[in-house]
């Protein structure tokens, strides 16, 4: 069981160092649980992080703990979100260091303001690639919930948090409705 | 002094609303401190989403380490990073067990469509936010004093990203390092 916990945490902290987005660590994760050691089969990776997909937070934390857990129970949870949380962290803990002695910097300073060009670029990507899942959803509705909540965020000074509840309460009630007009027509 | 509880606390309230993919957080991050704590002045924000983007990881991690570590030093990062993903453990590891065959869960299914319209929404507020504040850096009702380099190397940037798919890192850094020359000749 510990021989087991040690190869997640070795694995998922090798994975972590080397992939650059959440989405392309899964690839080499479901590659080294499924093909190299054989602890799943590929469908139950599917279905690991499917499930992960439906939990807050990063997406590489959340499928690597389901994938510890599978394997062996709440040590290996633990072993493999410690190994993919370190990687970052330290090296985050070295750049936030280093960031609060340059950043007053002249010269860094224009660089960093230069910078935000790209990022306001980079984030209309994200935003138009986001928009086109939502273009795929192909209802209507959800192009209503784009426009409400772009104007509630807007508009009012309420707590984006509260958007997000209003937002699962328009999902239960909306999944509730589905329901009951299923069952009458049946 | 912020103490850790209030940290612990506040990223364990982000990391609970972080759904739909690794962009997700950043209004969050925007709306908890800068508008609700003002641990961050917008100009703070602005230079982590910069940063996030330079430094592999998942952004949620990346940017809770950063501001832990800003706000309480080492330990103040640990217990950032340890409540951003917290509630995600929670629920992957009930989700995992209550369901070892994943199987369609409409009610979720449907929250996550219903997020991923609201995040489209919030990211694309903040997108605004960071552009007029690239654009106009007086704010916008010194209409006048407008940035040209910067709306330049936005719709540059966007075009380089669109249609040549460079990559973003690379697309970021030219921006700083264009900024900055034209600066050292001015």
């Amino acid at each position: 069981m510990f021989k087991k916990a040690w190869l997640l945490f070795i694995n998922t902290f090798s994975i972590s160092m080397t992939a650059n987005s959440g989405y392309a660590m899964l690839g080499v994760i479901k590659n080294r649980f499924v093909d190299k050691y054989g602890w799943f089969t590929k469908e139950e990776m599917e279905d690991y992080i499917a499930l992960a997909q439906s939990c807050p937070g990063p997406i590489a934390c959340s499928s690597t703990m389901i994938i510890g857990y599978q394997a062996c129970g709440f040590i290996g949870a633990f072993a493999s979100v410690l190994g993919v949380l370190i990687p970052p962290f330290v090296m985050m803990v070295i750049v936030t260091y280093f960031y609060t002695f340059i950043s007053t910097n002249t010269y860094v300073r224009i660089f960093i303001d230069g910078m935000q060009a790209g990022v306001c670029a980079m984030l209309l990507d994200v935003v138009l690639g986001l928009f086109k899942g939502v273009m795929k959803m192909n209802d209507i509705f959800y192009y209503i919930m784009v426009v409400f909540c772009f104007l509630f965020v807007r508009l009012t000074k309420i707590s984006i948090f509260y958007l997000a509840l209003l937002c699962i309460a328009v999902a239960v009630i909306k999944t509730f409705m589905i329901r009951k007009k299923v069952e009458e027509n049946a | 002094m912020i103490s850790l509880l209030d940290i612990f606390l506040n990223f364990l309230k982000i990391g609970l609303f972080a759904f739909g993919g690794a962009y997700a957080v950043i209004p969050l991050i925007e709306e908890q401190m800068v508008t609700n704590t003002g641990w961050m002045s917008f100009s703070e924000f602005s230079d982590l989403v910069a940063i996030d983007e330079l430094t592999p990881g998942p952004i949620i991690v990346n940017s809770s380490t950063f501001i832990g570590m800003k706000l309480g030093g080492v330990p103040g990062a640990i217990v950032a990073t340890l409540a951003c993903v917290i509630p995600g453990a929670i629920i992957a590891l009930t989700l995992v067990r209550l369901y070892s065959k994943y199987k369609e869960i409409p009610v979720i299914n449907e929250a996550m469509r219903i997020l991923k319209c609201m995040s489209v929404a919030l990211i694309f507020s903040v997108l605004i936010k960071m552009f007029l504040s690239a654009v106009f850096p007086s704010g916008i009702e010194v209409f006048s004093d407008v940035d040209i380099l910067s709306l330049v190397m936005v719709i540059a940037s966007f075009f380089a990203l669109k249609r040549f798919k460079l990559n973003p890192l690379l697309v970021m850094l030219t921006c700083g390092t264009v900024r900055l020359l034209l600066s050292l000749i001015r």
